[in-house]
Formats: C-alpha cells, structure tokens, sequence
C-alpha cells in the first residue's frame, strides 16, 4: 500500500507531461505562458515533495514569476505593426481621417496577420536622415518606413529583410503602381 | 587598454586564489554527505545544510555562479545597447495598458511579497532559501512595480555598478578568511566560538549581499527587456 505522498507524486509527474505536451501544441502564446507558470508550480512541489525546498523556492520565483512576466513584456511589445509616416501627404491620412490609399494596403495587411496597426509621425524619428534609415530600423522597433520618392512619384516602403512580414508585404504590394517595397539587407551583428 | 589590463590582472589573482585554494578541497571532495550531516551545523553555524554547503564549504561555487549571472546581466545589456538616444518612441507607452483590477491587487501584494523576500533572505542559514531565492523574490516584487507604473525610469548603468561593488564586496568577505583561518573562501570565525552564533553573523551578512546582488542582477535584465519596447 504506497502512501499519499507517493501517490501525489506520480500524479503531479505525470500532470507535468501533460503539461508539456500541452505547451507545444497550443497556438495561443498567452495560454502558454500561463501554461509554463503552472509547469514551474507543479516542478516545485514535486522538488518539495523530494525534501529539496531550497530548490523549489528558486523554482517558485523565477520560473512562475519572473519568466512568464518577462514572456509577457516581450509579447506585448510584438502584438504591433509600427509604421513611421514620413511621406507627409495623404497617401495614409488625408483629411484628418485615415481613408489614404496606403492606409488600406496597410490596414489589409495588418488584419490579415491580427495585427494592430500603429502609424506614428513623432517629429523626432522623422528628422533622422536617408542615411540613417536603415539604423533606425535596427535600433527602434519601427517596423516600416514610408517615404516619397519625389522623382518618380513612388512610395518606399523600407523594412529590415530579416523581418518575415516584408515578404508578405512584398507579394501584396505587386497590385498597386504607386508602391514600392524595399528591403534593408541585415548587417552583421557585434563590431 | 587600461581597462583589459585591469580585468587581466583580476582574471590572474583569481586564478592564483584558486590554485591556493585546490590544495584545500582535496581533502575536502573526499568527504561523504555524512560528513556534512554530522558536523555541518557545528562548524558553520547554520541549521540549514545547503547554505552550510553554499556559503562555507564550496563557497568558491557560489562566487562564480554569482559571477556568471554578473556576466548575463552584461551581455543582456550589450546586446540592447543603441546608439539613438531616447531610442524608441514615446507612443508605445500609451498603448500598454495595464487592468486596474491588476495595478489594484499589485499595490496589496508589493509589500508582502518584498517583506517575504527580505525575510527569506536573512533566515537563509536557519530555514530553506537563501541568497539567490530571497532576490530572486524582491526583484519579483520590484518587477510587479513596474506594473503598477509603467512610466517609471529606471538607471540601468547605475543599477549595474551598484551590482559590480556588491560583487567585489562579496569575494572581500569570502577571502577576508585568510587572515583568520589561513584558508581562503570559508567563515570569517574560528570554529570554537560558543553556539556558533558569531559564524550567523558572517552567513547572514553574505547572504544579504549575495541577495541584493543577484535582486539588482534580475532587476537589470527586466529593465534592459522593458526598455527594448519602448
């Protein structure tokens, strides 16, 4: 007749495969960061269970609280789709409302991955020079940059080539003349 | 040239400390886990074996496992290093919300959850945790702060050098034991001091730096995320 405690233990192991196989398979990255707090919850009782507490208060801290809260930030940050809008005309906002041929394109392809567009003309970001486009884009988290080019009458969409959504947007841009895709080659990384 | 001069020469006594130190622990990876159970609380004053372990017998483990998140919290910051002051735009900030339900029951937890912390931190020789956990917990709290104000700014340069000071205070006092023992790495007391209550007074004083080291370590490595988004 094993004891509770035994029993308790062969159970909380195998919730922890459960689990596991849980956090692999579902789609919704909130799910599964709640999904990997619980998983570092039932590794602590189990650490407490094998008489090492020291250990599972480690565990308890960091792997149910400090990672998931830092899963949280770093997602939060992605849900966005950030456009700068340097063009200045009414290709994306004409009339103080957003009705510009651009702001469509840009609206369809942001709805088409659940995106949440936001187009930003913050004065400071806008003066920094063409040279330094491309920095820009690998130092903030504006995903887009949307110039005229004046002699052709073209608008450049800039973004980093490594981001998977120029592709897309490379592809949805084909049907429209007056837009241009442009992707920034990826520098190495560390001087 | 200055500074890798200074950090070779620092690599160079820690490898001659360690060397030193070798010809103790050979002695010391012959004994069985009852050698520590029998004598662990007499020669170290301190209740709970694995901060016997931690801060005494293989304190030279600790140091470098410190050393390692000090290396972490470096790289995390190099890597979020950028050049554009003011790097990213204010308008990310407006759009991170956080529930009032959540801002509310954060404001409850924070003292609690910073008073646990401190008191795991100091009962770490007579109770399970320590060092690492009780920081581990404050920089939670510290982190729940951030919810509760999203617009608060943090110095991430001055946290880290606060974070190196406490680190080089933390290998002073582990080798302070040279002087008084003749060994380097092990309690500050001799052994024969009554009840071992003055060797509490070392675990306890290591385990607070070693807490508040790794507490502003975590603190650092959140903030460098935080700041990435914005």
């Amino acid at each position: 007749m094993p004891d509770m405690l035994e029993i308790t233990a062969y159970a909380l192991q195998v919730l922890l495969i459960i689990m596991a196989i849980a956090i692999v398979t579902h789609k919704n990255t909130g799910t599964i960061i709640v999904l990997i707090a619980v998983f570092s919850l039932v590794t602590a009782s189990l650490y407490v269970i094998n008489k090492a507490p020291d250990v599972a208060i480690a565990e308890v801290a960091i792997g149910s609280a400090i990672i998931p809260l830092i899963y949280v930030i770093s997602i939060s940050r992605q849900r966005e789709f950030i456009v700068l809008d340097k063009a200045m005309d009414d290709f994306i906002i004409s009339d103080d409302a957003f009705t510009g041929v651009g702001y469509i394109f840009l609206k369809r392809f942001t709805d088409f991955y659940h995106l949440e567009l936001n187009i930003s003309n913050d004065v400071r970001l806008c003066s920094v020079g063409r040279g330094r486009e491309q920095k820009l884009c690998e130092e903030t988290n504006v995903d887009l940059i949307v110039s005229k080019d004046e002699e052709t009458g073209k608008y450049l969409l800039k973004g980093k080539e490594s981001n998977i959504l120029m592709h897309k947007l490379k592809q949805m841009a084909r049907d429209y003349d007056a837009i241009e895709v442009i992707t920034f080659k990826d520098r190495d990384f560390g001087d | 040239m200055i500074r890798q001069g200074i950090l070779i020469v620092m690599l160079l006594a820690i490898f001659a400390v360690f060397i030193v130190s070798l010809s103790d622990l050979d002695q010391l990876y012959q004994t069985s886990a009852d050698y520590f159970r029998e004598y662990g609380a007499e020669q170290t004053g301190s209740n709970n074996l694995v901060t016997a372990i931690l801060l005494d017998y293989r304190l030279f483990d600790s140091l470098f496992e410190a050393g390692i998140l000090l290396i972490a919290v470096s790289g995390i910051i190099w890597i979020s290093k950028h050049d554009i002051e003011e790097k990213n735009a204010r308008f990310m900030l407006d759009k991170f919300k956080t529930p009032d339900l959540f801002v509310t029951f954060s404001r409850l937890v924070y003292p609690l959850m910073l008073a646990f912390g401190f008191y795991i931190i100091v009962n770490g020789h007579v109770s399970p945790g320590g060092g690492f956990q009780g920081g581990a917990i404050v920089a939670t709290a510290i982190l729940i702060l951030y919810y509760i104000d999203a617009e608060k700014e943090t110095n991430i340069g001055m946290i880290v050098t606060v974070e190196k000071f406490l680190y080089l205070t933390i290998l002073i006092i582990a080798s302070l034991s040279i002087f008084t023992r003749g060994t380097f790495f092990t309690n500050v007391f001799p052994y024969d001091t009554h009840g071992g209550s003055n060797q509490a007074i070392y675990l306890v004083t290591l385990n607070i730096l070693v807490g508040f080291k790794v507490a502003l370590g975590l603190w650092a490595i959140f903030t460098a995320f935080l700041k990435e988004g914005r």
